[in-house]
């Protein structure tokens, strides 16, 4: 008698489980030590991109600087050294 | 072999100097339209990214419906960096095909479709098209009640059509509903078929830019025009841009993951407030306005009948607008192209909020 006792309690107790609500997956990961380190991350990733930019930037503007001078065009009978 | 006697044999080879001749008279011209010529450089970033983070996740999806489901989870919660994946190419493929769109709308009304160009019109639709389908096919692989529900309507909506209706549905799905044999079949399209066909197509597309040149607004083609060299004015302009997309991506990616919903189960009725993707509103909305029955007729199908048509006058567009071949001006394609637009803009925006 006891142990069908234990065994019925045992079901129902295991079938409370179908009233919790469902738990939502993590899709980020949770602990803040994680997420500190992927914030610092971005930041970092930003500030590379911003100084990508600047460099590519410059480059871009000495290019039109020497377009506009003229001096990147390669006459036709120009003498060659070698 | 030093770094120079490598240079040697690439050049005695295949004339790399003659290609970048090539390169630096590639001429680009300047107007205050410009800002539209990076849009098909940012949509091809952007495919090149989702092919690179769509082989990481291959690598660990099952597609099978038993496991595809867990399969994702274990990828977002177990694998290291595997949320970030997953969630790069969610926000990958939603930029991308928004980006798309843009590009397909301002080419519609800039009027680039025009004679010459009516082929690269062509390609540009039916990359569009497979965008789409890649998204759709896509979300079937996430194996959730919300994705299940989605391409039951999806596909179903297809089986409305004359004719066809039944054959596209059946092929589709793989059977009588959506199933296992739906999940497999739409990963082969997501992975194979549609990555080959993007490629061709993208080849096609690039090459017969590169053969046309950059079209210029009809209102500015008789005025002189300044033009820079493609390389490396306008790459490194292009290279700034990417380098801002790649940024919005990363940080969409890492701020906004994507949830992962409850597995499917075919037996169960529909999730309520089901709402298809954001590209598929204008559809969804446009459905709704039709009654279930128009004077004895299937509504559904006489309004799924008018939305192809609608399409296939938009996808035929350069060999109706006559004017804009010859060079005219052609106000009436200016406001059916604005039309588009809008219509296209806010049923989107209708079926987001409501």
């Amino acid at each position: 008698m006891k142990r069908i006792f234990f065994a019925v309690s045992f079901v129902f107790a295991n079938a409370l489980d179908l009233f919790a609500q469902d738990k939502a997956i993590e899709v980020f990961p949770a602990a803040p030590y994680d997420r500190f380190i992927i914030f610092q991350a971005l930041a970092l990733f930003w500030i590379g991109i911003i100084g990508l930019i600047i460099i590519i930037r410059m480059k871009l503007k000495e290019i039109e600087r020497i377009q506009k001078m003229g001096i990147d065009q390669e006459k036709e009978d120009t003498p060659l050294l070698d | 072999m030093s770094c120079q006697r490598l240079k040697h044999w690439i050049e005695e080879r295949y004339g790399v100097e003659e290609m970048k001749r090539l390169a630096k008279h590639k001429l680009v011209p300047v107007h205050q339209y410009e800002i539209w010529y990076y849009t098909g450089g940012i949509a091809m970033f952007l495919f090149i990214l989702q092919f690179i983070t769509g082989m990481v996740l291959s690598f660990y999806y099952i597609p099978y419906f038993e496991h595809a489901n867990k399969s994702i989870i274990e990828i977002v919660t177990k694998l290291n960096m595997g949320w970030f994946f997953r969630s790069l190419h969610h926000w990958g493929a939603q930029l991308a095909i928004t980006v798309l769109f843009i590009h397909a709308f301002s080419t519609l009304l800039l009027k680039s479709y025009r004679k010459p160009r009516e082929l690269l019109w062509i390609s540009g639709f039916i990359l569009l098209a497979i965008s789409i389908f890649f998204g759709l096919s896509g979300y079937l692989l996430l194996w959730d009640e919300r994705a299940f529900a989605a391409v039951r309507v999806a596909t179903g909506g297809a089986g409305n059509l004359p004719i066809v209706g039944d054959f596209i549905k059946a092929f589709l799905r793989g059977g009588i509903d959506v199933t296992g044999d739906t999940l497999t079949r739409f990963y082969a399209f997501h992975v194979s078929i549609l990555p080959l066909l993007t490629l061709f197509l993208i080849g096609i597309h690039v090459l017969l830019v590169q053969y046309h040149g950059m079209s210029v607004p009809l209102s500015l083609e008789k005025k002189p025009q300044k033009q820079v060299p493609f390389f490396p004015n306008l790459f490194y302009k292009d290279l700034i841009i990417w380098l801002l997309v790649l940024g919005i991506v990363v940080s969409l990616a890492t701020l906004l993951p994507p949830e992962i919903g409850k597995k499917a189960d075919p037996l169960a009725p529909a999730p309520e407030n089901i709402k298809p993707e954001w590209y598929f509103l204008f559809l969804f909305q446009t459905l709704k306005l039709f009654p279930g029955e128009i004077m004895g007729l299937n509504g559904e199908m006489i309004a799924i009948l008018l939305i192809s048509c609608g399409i296939l006058f938009f996808f035929l567009i350069p060999f109706f607008d006559r004017k804009s071949s010859r060079g005219e001006k052609s106000v009436l394609f200016t406001w059916i192209g604005v039309l588009y637009t809008l219509y296209f803009i806010v049923m989107t925006i209708i079926g987001f909020v409501s």
